[in-house]
């Protein structure tokens, strides 16, 4: 548990730097800074995205990513999107095939007309 | 007979000769493999902007082998890794038609399921063809997959009417806003060399002159590159259309300060802490910029003609 937990907080500070813009001295605001100030999602975004960029890496590797792979996709992503991949990494359409569900449509609605006797395909064995 | 029927409505209008005037006829095409209609569709809107890429050096970057499928957070950020702007366009039909008008394939994020099963798919349209109604897409295996509006639109509501448009530094998307437009540069703006920053804002300052968005990051860029002179005169252009822009007073007083001249840096600086009260986000940066001006000293005489 203790070396989850260091494994975590490494990841996480390791994230800190990337999530850095550099500007051209420490009073300037950057055009970043700016637009994130300026919504107040940006700046809720902004205070939890340390955290999420750790938190979504693992769960990306979960779903079967090389971890190298993570590591680098994670590093694209802006505030509001982590947030929103931190939230509902779930929910979130994930646009491939489907092909297989097709067919399973198909043969659903093939099963319900053989039950209700429309059809009978299956019994001729 | 009901498989007939499912695939023979996405099938669409049989034939619809290829026509340069409704089509982006030149715009690439990587057939999809399995599930792999995200780094399709993706390459095929990167290599229509110059980036030398294919599915197969993309699959890495957006697909998740659990999902079977690609998420459009991932897409977006892999157009920005490869130096494009990829902007989300307005969700209605019109700004897709006006964007593939101007030249522009727009990638499509649609639901081919049915009955209550999703099926989201990712394509790319290339065309629309006004007197027959019908949407012309690189989609999956079918390099010129002709689609009727109404399907098109009924498949593309699930999603939210997902359209996006990945264009190359100083190319702006025809229905892009000014504001749209900067959030989606800045968000890529790490991952372009200089030129290409440049190019971008040399454009959309062209296009929205005095836009105070588009002065900000432009100033910005200017600044943070080097170019004092160009910075300085963007923000004063922007500080006489909007008195009170604190991010334009602060950035001036950076750049006065760097520039040596401390009554300026300190005319704005102080400006800024007062404005600053009402956007406690950015306070710390002002503060900042406040203490190190009120460290300068003002001498008159070296007020020369470098600090009006």
């Amino acid at each position: 548990m203790r070396f989850k937990q260091m494994i975590a907080a490494i990841t996480a500070a390791s994230f800190l730097s990337l999530g850095m813009h550099t500007t051209a001295s420490a009073g300037v605001i950057g055009t970043p800074e700016y637009l994130s100030a300026a919504d107040r999602a940006g700046q809720i975004a902004r205070i939890e995205s340390t955290l999420s960029r750790a938190d979504v890496q693992a769960q990306l590797v979960a779903l079967g990513v090389n971890p190298a792979d993570a590591t680098q996709r994670i590093a694209s992503l802006n505030d509001a999107e982590l947030n929103l991949m931190t939230e509902k990494l779930d929910q979130l359409p994930a646009g491939g095939d489907g092909f297989l569900a097709v067919i399973g449509i198909v043969f659903i609605v093939l099963l319900i007309l053989e039950i209700t006797g429309v059809t009978d395909i299956f019994k001729k064995v | 007979m009901s498989a007939f029927a499912l695939t023979a409505c996405v099938t669409g209008p049989a034939r619809l000769p290829e026509n340069p005037q409704h089509e982006l006829t030149s715009v690439a095409f990587f057939p999809q493999d399995t599930h792999q209609c995200g780094p399709a569709a993706l390459a095929t809107m990167l290599v229509s902007t110059g980036v030398d890429t294919t599915p197969e050096q993309l699959v890495p970057e957006v697909y998740i082998p659990a999902k079977r499928g690609s998420l459009q957070v991932e897409m977006l950020a892999a157009a920005r890794r490869h130096g494009r702007i990829p902007l989300r366009l307005a969700p209605d039909f019109s700004a897709l038609r006006t964007e593939l008008e101007a030249g522009n394939p727009v990638l499509v994020l649609q639901d081919l399921g049915a009955l209550g099963i999703r099926r989201w798919h990712y394509a790319v349209a290339i065309g629309y063809d006004p007197a027959r109604e019908v949407l012309i897409l690189r989609s999956g295996k079918k390099r010129r997959h002709l689609e009727r509006e109404w399907y098109f639109l009924r498949t593309w509501q699930a999603g939210e009417n997902w359209a996006v448009t990945i264009t190359p530094a100083g190319r702006i998307p025809a229905t892009a806003t000014a504001a749209g437009y900067i959030r989606a540069v800045a968000g890529s703006e790490s991952h372009l060399p200089t030129a290409d920053i440049d190019a971008t804002y040399a454009a959309a300052l062209q296009r929205w002159p005095d836009e105070p968005l588009v002065l900000l990051a432009s100033a910005n860029h200017d600044y943070a590159t080097g170019r004092l002179e160009a910075a300085r005169t963007s923000y004063r252009h922007l500080l006489e259309l909007q008195p009170d822009h604190l991010a334009a007073h602060n950035n001036l007083a950076n750049l006065l300060i760097d520039q040596g001249c401390a009554a300026g840096a300190q005319a704005h600086a102080r400006r800024a802490l007062e404005l600053a009260e009402k956007e406690p986000a950015l306070a710390p940066a002002v503060r900042e910029t406040a203490e190190r001006a009120g460290q300068m000293t003002v001498r008159p005489a070296s007020a020369g003609a470098r600090c009006d």
